[in-house]
């Protein structure tokens, strides 16, 4: 759960939410008001902290936590 | 004679970009302004590929000098623009209203240098990431679309973290806001309102002369609630949308209120109903003159301003 752990330090850290807040399920812009900068803001820290490039096109489907989560999970395995 | 990264990159004499604004940055502005030796740019806005084939005619006519296209990537005819732009060979564009990042890849493969307009530093570094060549940071100071920021913040904040150059925007309309722009780390500065008042602009007469009036505090954002909050003149459209918008109108009634009001004003000249969409330099623009006028005031007021008032003294000693 490491990843999800850092993911929610990126999003406490951006969003100001609290980190019990943020569930798999967390919808990033309805639950956590995340708006379209604000994405941008960590999609970049998530590419620093784990050295890698996310695609635009891969962006633009992250709709929950849970959607990133599994994105980094598998991106990391084929590392 | 002054060298940046950004006259280097595209060939021009100065480093002064005219705005590409929707409807009215026409080629026949763009390509007064490039032969003055700035940058010109057709504004694609929304409109189609024959409005938008018709005016890069219309600049090559006017110039043998570069000039670029700003696309918007909310038009509905997105698709087809970017296709002419690269069949035209055009050699810059700039992208506003949204994340031009999918079609970086695109642009770098056909040799088209992209600039997008920007109002955050992690966009402009997601942007730089992905292959952008220059960005142009827009402070909320601009008309039209504005983001949060103001041009002071922003520019140095994105020039502190980026390798690629930075063009300064929103707020700078004369050769003082230049110079302001070059000290915060810009290697070139985008002007729109200035030129709304080119001669060459086919900006309703009505719509200058409102330009050249307004003062200091005369333009106000609307659509703060929206995701495209824009920056007007008062007048009595701007007036009834604000009302609207306090009184807790929805999305969907203030982006009907606002469809078409823009070239409803810009050219259809009526100033009351439409949206005359301008910067709060309008303060500071009083004159309806040749783009070439322009570009050559900014130019030798930076110039004189550097050599005669601050480039003498050591401030520091």
């Amino acid at each position: 759960m490491a990843i999800l752990d850092d993911l929610k330090d990126i999003i406490v850290d951006i969003l100001d939410v609290q980190a019990q807040e943020i569930t798999e399920e967390s919808k990033l812009v309805e639950d956590l008001k995340a708006d379209s900068l604000d994405i941008v803001e960590m999609l970049m820290q998530i590419e620093d902290k784990f050295g890698l490039q996310i695609p635009e096109s891969t962006a633009e489907d992250f709709k929950t936590v849970k959607d990133v989560v599994d994105y980094l999970e598998k991106r990391l395995q084929e590392k | 004679m002054i060298k940046t990264r950004v006259t280097e990159m595209l060939g021009i004499r100065f480093p002064l970009f005219q705005g590409g604004m929707a409807w009215i940055a026409t080629g026949q502005l763009a390509g007064a302004v490039s032969s003055a030796g700035g940058l010109g740019i057709i504004g694609s806005g929304t409109a189609d590929v024959q409005w938008l084939q018709r005016e890069i005619e219309a600049a090559r006519r006017l110039t043998e000098h570069p000039f670029g296209v700003n696309l918007v990537l909310t038009s509905p005819h997105i698709e087809e623009n970017i296709a002419l732009v690269i069949k035209e060979k055009i050699p810059v564009v700039t992208t506003g209203a949204g994340n031009p990042g999918k079609y970086l890849p695109l642009f770098r493969d056909q040799g088209i240098k992209v600039m997008p307009v920007v109002a955050s530093v992690a966009l402009a570094r997601r942007l730089a990431r992905l292959g952008a060549d220059a960005i142009i940071a827009e402070g909320v100071e601009s008309g039209g679309h504005v983001g949060e920021m103001t041009t002071m913040c922003l520019v140095p904040m994105i020039a502190d973290v980026l390798d690629i150059p930075v063009i300064a925007a929103g707020g700078i309309a004369d050769g003082r806001g230049m110079l302001a722009a070059f000290a915060l780390g810009a290697e070139a500065v985008q002007m729109g309102t200035r030129f709304i008042c080119a001669e060459e602009c086919p900006a309703h007469p009505d719509y200058q002369q409102k330009v050249i009036k307004a003062k200091d505090r005369d333009t106000e954002v609307c659509g703060l609630t929206t995701l495209y909050p824009v920056r007007a003149l008062r007048n009595s459209f701007v007036r009834y949308y604000l009302e609207q918008e306090r009184a807790g109108a929805d999305q969907e009634m203030l982006r009907k209120l606002g469809a078409g009001k823009y070239p409803e004003a810009a050219l259809g000249g009526d100033i009351e109903n439409g949206s005359i969409l301008a910067g709060q330099v309008s303060g500071l623009v009083n004159r309806v003159e040749p783009a070439a006028a322009i570009v050559k005031d900014v130019m030798e007021t930076a110039e004189a301003l550097l050599l005669n008032r601050l480039g003498v003294e050591q401030w520091s000693e």
